[in-house]
């Protein structure tokens, strides 16, 4: 068993002349939770269904746990829960007999575990579809998803409609689906569910891939934000001296501000700390800058 | 006014097409005059129409003398009454519960439009429309019929407004449905079934010579109005105020009903489970709902012509019967004339319901839930295969339950030999018919997803052919390619049963090639 679990090289999907999804290449290492980013209409959705088997890709390699979706479309499938973007359920039928209804075609199904998590998510499974709003079908999906015995589970956009609160269940679901060896492929352009939950991250814009790694590595391209109040006869020497560190630092009212890379970090802090400052913070990359970056340099 | 705007505005395509069609059937009076040019032939069609319990059936009676306009009042106002009532459930629905369901309201509601503006808007586009058809229908009228036998101003007048009335009349009792029903769909139900009962009193009215029942139906206003006969202006008012009545008791509902609710609440919590195993018995159990209005729909049809049948059969053997129904009937045994008659008009309904069965995969599709059951390790064309065999059990159920009714009740109405067994035959040998119709329509599902509206044109070509072929003079091997009217009389001599296998067959390869096209493709996903 190969330990890429979801594999393309140079996928491209077309629909007539429009070319969604534009040489992408993407890896998802089994037991990983894999951050798929991009703007809306960026060929995210796409892709998923081209490894789900739906679409059928015009040109690339595709590979979901060794096969080929479009000619083993169930027989991978079989082994996927998928949560869509938007979630369409039978209107006629309750909560609880869309569970059924996907458990019974599956053929395989965890009783318990998806009565666990309706109680986490706070899903009343009695009532009709009909009277559901858009986070309650969404939820009735994520259980569906969870609950399943799958080794992937693949979540277009999965929290759109979920309060702060549900969200917070929603990562615990996540944490625990790792923890029993599921691997995970997170789409979204909330970028801070994918930055809590997501060892590595694939940009994509426009159908292209933008950046692919692990989030860790991404972080250290970026700069830290310090920021640090002095007293005012302090002020200059401060600043020379961190100019001599290779950092630009900008003052207002005595306020500094200052973006530092990261192995200069310690340096900064030693000189700031030393200086006596007070109210000193230190912030780590946070991804979105890393995408606004991303978005600006592709908008150029 | 506003608001009156912007329904009218969202609606614009029910509110135009449907007067256009119904003020264009009423430009027909001339043709009346034209096909019967001489009094004496004209004589002659009226007395058979006159006599003939399937016309009476369907339209009504034929006052004296039969002049053109008559006739016209006769057969195209029940066409026209019947389509007007049609446009008012949809309308009425549409401009009430439809907007509130699609949370268009909503929107509106917030914005300082009180509790009942809606429903008064609702009303004045229905008073509105309802005029609309009156000065339409009326103009029509006196701008094409010339001067055909039997015209007049006033009888021009009463026919618009008998169109009018029965218009404002079936939307008054589906605009209080809409008030009372737990959600539109409902009410849209609840009015065509108020539609159902008023055809149903008014054939009896007409059929088993109780007049006074006309009065009570919104469709018999026609029969009492008695447009160019006598013109009986007085008859309208009963209707006028049964309006007024329903539109009271609809104001006092919608001041005491919540919004998006009904007075009857819906019930929403349930403990019920679903105990499935693959895609056949997911399918099954969502098409069980229609599946039982279908059945109790198409074995009322079959209930009715058993029971209005008897007289058409015994003029038969008179050698009485001309015109649509005489050629219906053609030359053989009268009643397995009658009754092979039948399974045409039954084949005819099982297929829409077959096709209309089929279309909902695409509807699925299109909404993104066959992305989502495909997701869970079902093969890509297993959907659409099981909503071909679910449309197809479907229409075997319907069929045997049709057949084995209308076994059991037709010999009550009927002499002749194997009645019962006639009855069983013709409506179980619909099915291979209906196994076409969804063969066909499964191939464009699945493999040309775009042209799915196509499914309807071999439906409506077989039905034309088999309805009006011989009128229309259709050679016998261009009639036989339609897909109606090859089942045997299993009481004759010769019994082919070739074109049911054939028919059976297309079917299934059809489906097997539908499938496989599905299999194919890209899924449509919203």
């Amino acid at each position: 068993m190969t330990d890429t679990v979801i594999d393309t090289g140079t996928l491209v999907k077309r629909f007539g002349s429009f070319t969604a999804v534009d040489h992408l290449d993407l890896q998802v290492a089994r037991g990983e939770v894999h951050g798929f980013l991009g703007p809306n209409g960026a060929g995210k959705s796409t892709t998923i269904r081209v490894l789900l088997g739906l679409y059928r890709a015009t040109a690339g390699r595709v590979r979901v746990l060794g096969l080929d979706p479009a000619t083993h479309g169930a027989a991978v499938t079989s082994r996927i829960s998928y949560v869509p973007g938007e979630v369409t359920l039978w209107p006629n039928l309750t909560g609880q007999q869309v569970l059924d209804a996907f458990a019974g075609l599956r053929g395989r199904r965890d009783e318990a575990a998806e009565q666990r998590l309706a109680a986490a998510f706070a899903l009343d499974t009695r009532r009709s579809v009909r009277t559901y709003s858009k986070g309650n079908r969404q939820k009735v999906a994520l259980v569906a998803a969870f609950a399943a015995p799958t080794d992937v589970l693949i979540l277009d956009e999965p929290t759109s409609g979920l309060d702060p609160l549900m969200e917070e269940v929603f990562q615990q679901c996540v944490h625990d689906a790792v923890a029993a060896g599921r691997t995970i492929l997170l789409s979204s352009h909330i970028l801070a569910e994918v930055e809590d939950v997501c060892d590595t991250v694939t940009i994509i814009k426009d159908g292209r891939l933008v950046e692919s790694g692990r989030l860790a590595d991404m972080r250290h391209l970026a700069a830290s934000t310090v920021t640090a109040r002095l007293s005012s006869g302090h002020a200059d020497t401060v600043v020379q001296r961190l100019h001599r560190t290779g950092v630009t630092v900008t003052t207002d009212g005595g306020i500094l501000r200052t973006a530092v890379p990261r192995p200069l970090v310690p340096a900064v802090l030693g000189v700031l700390a030393e200086a006596g400052a007070d109210d000193i913070t230190c912030t780590p990359a946070k991804l979105e800058d890393l995408f606004l970056r991303h978005y600006e340099v592709a908008a150029r | 006014m506003t608001l009156t705007r912007l329904l009218v505005l969202r609606n614009r395509l029910l509110l135009t097409c449907w007067p256009l069609t119904l003020i264009g059937l009423c430009c027909t009076l001339s043709t009346y005059e034209q096909t019967y040019p001489t009094a004496g032939q004209r004589r002659t069609a009226v007395e058979l129409a006159q006599l003939n319990p399937g016309s009476t059936l369907l339209y009504g009676r034929l006052p004296d003398p039969g002049a053109a306009a008559q006739m016209f009042a006769w057969e195209i106002g029940a066409f026209v009454t019947i389509l007007a009532a049609v446009m008012a459930v949809l309308t009425a629905v549409a401009v009430t519960r439809a907007a509130e369901d699609d949370g268009s309201l909503e929107l509106l509601r917030g914005c300082g439009v009180t509790v009942l503006r809606p429903l008064y808007s609702a009303l004045t586009i229905l008073t509105g429309a309802a005029v609309l058809l009156t000065a339409g229908c009326a103009v029509a009228i006196t701008v094409t019929a010339g001067q055909s036998d039997g015209v007049s101003v006033s009888g021009t007048v009463m026919f618009a407004a008998v169109v009018g009335v029965t218009f404002l009349t079936v939307s008054a009792v589906t605009v209080l449905a809409a008030q009372v029903a737990p959600s539109a769909g409902q009410a849209r139900l609840w009015g065509f079934g108020a539609l159902g009962v008023a055809f149903a009193v008014r054939a009896v009215a007409d059929t088993q010579q109780v007049g006074w029942l006309n009065w009570v139906s919104p469709l018999g206003l026609r029969a009492v109005v008695e447009p160019f006969t006598v013109d009986r202006w007085t008859a309208l008012l009963p209707g006028l105020l049964t309006v007024l009545v329903l539109v009271v008791l609809a104001v006092l509902v919608a001041a005491r009903r919540e919004f998006g609710a009904g007075l009857l609440r819906r019930r929403d919590a349930r403990n019920g489970r679903l105990r499935v195993h693959g895609m056949v018995g997911l399918q099954a159990r969502l098409a069980r709902p229609s599946l039982l209005v279908w059945t109790v729909t198409v074995a009322a049809i079959g209930t009715l012509f058993a029971a209005m049948g008897s007289g058409a059969v015994e003029q038969q053997r008179d050698g009485e019967v001309g015109g649509f129904l005489g050629a219906q009937l053609g030359t053989g045994d009268p009643a397995a004339g009658y009754l092979a008659y039948r399974g045409t008009v039954i084949g005819i309904v099982v297929s829409v319901f077959a096709i209309l069965s089929v279309l909902a995969a695409r509807h699925a599709e299109d909404t993104g839930l066959t992305g989502q059951v495909l997701a869970t390790g079902v093969r890509r064309w297993a959907p659409m295969a099981a909503q071909a065999a679910v449309a197809a059990a479907g229409c075997a159920v319907v069929l045997a339950v049709t057949g084995v009714i209308t076994a059991v009740i037709t010999p009550m109405f009927l002499d002749g030999d194997d009645i019962a067994a006639r009855s069983l035959a013709y409506a179980l040998g619909q099915w291979p018919t209906a196994a076409a119709m969804i063969g066909c329509a499964t191939l464009l599902i699945g493999a040309l997803p775009r042209l799915a509206a196509l499914a309807w044109l071999p439906l409506a070509a077989s039905s034309l052919l088999a309805l009006l072929g011989d009128l229309l003079g259709v050679p016998d091997r261009i009639q036989d390619l339609g897909f109606f009217q090859h089942v045997p009389d299993i009481a004759g001599v010769d019994r082919p049963v070739g074109p049911l296998l054939w028919l059976a067959a297309a079917g299934t390869l059809l489906v097997l090639a539908g499938s496989a096209g599905a299999a194919r493709r890209d899924l449509r996903a919203g």
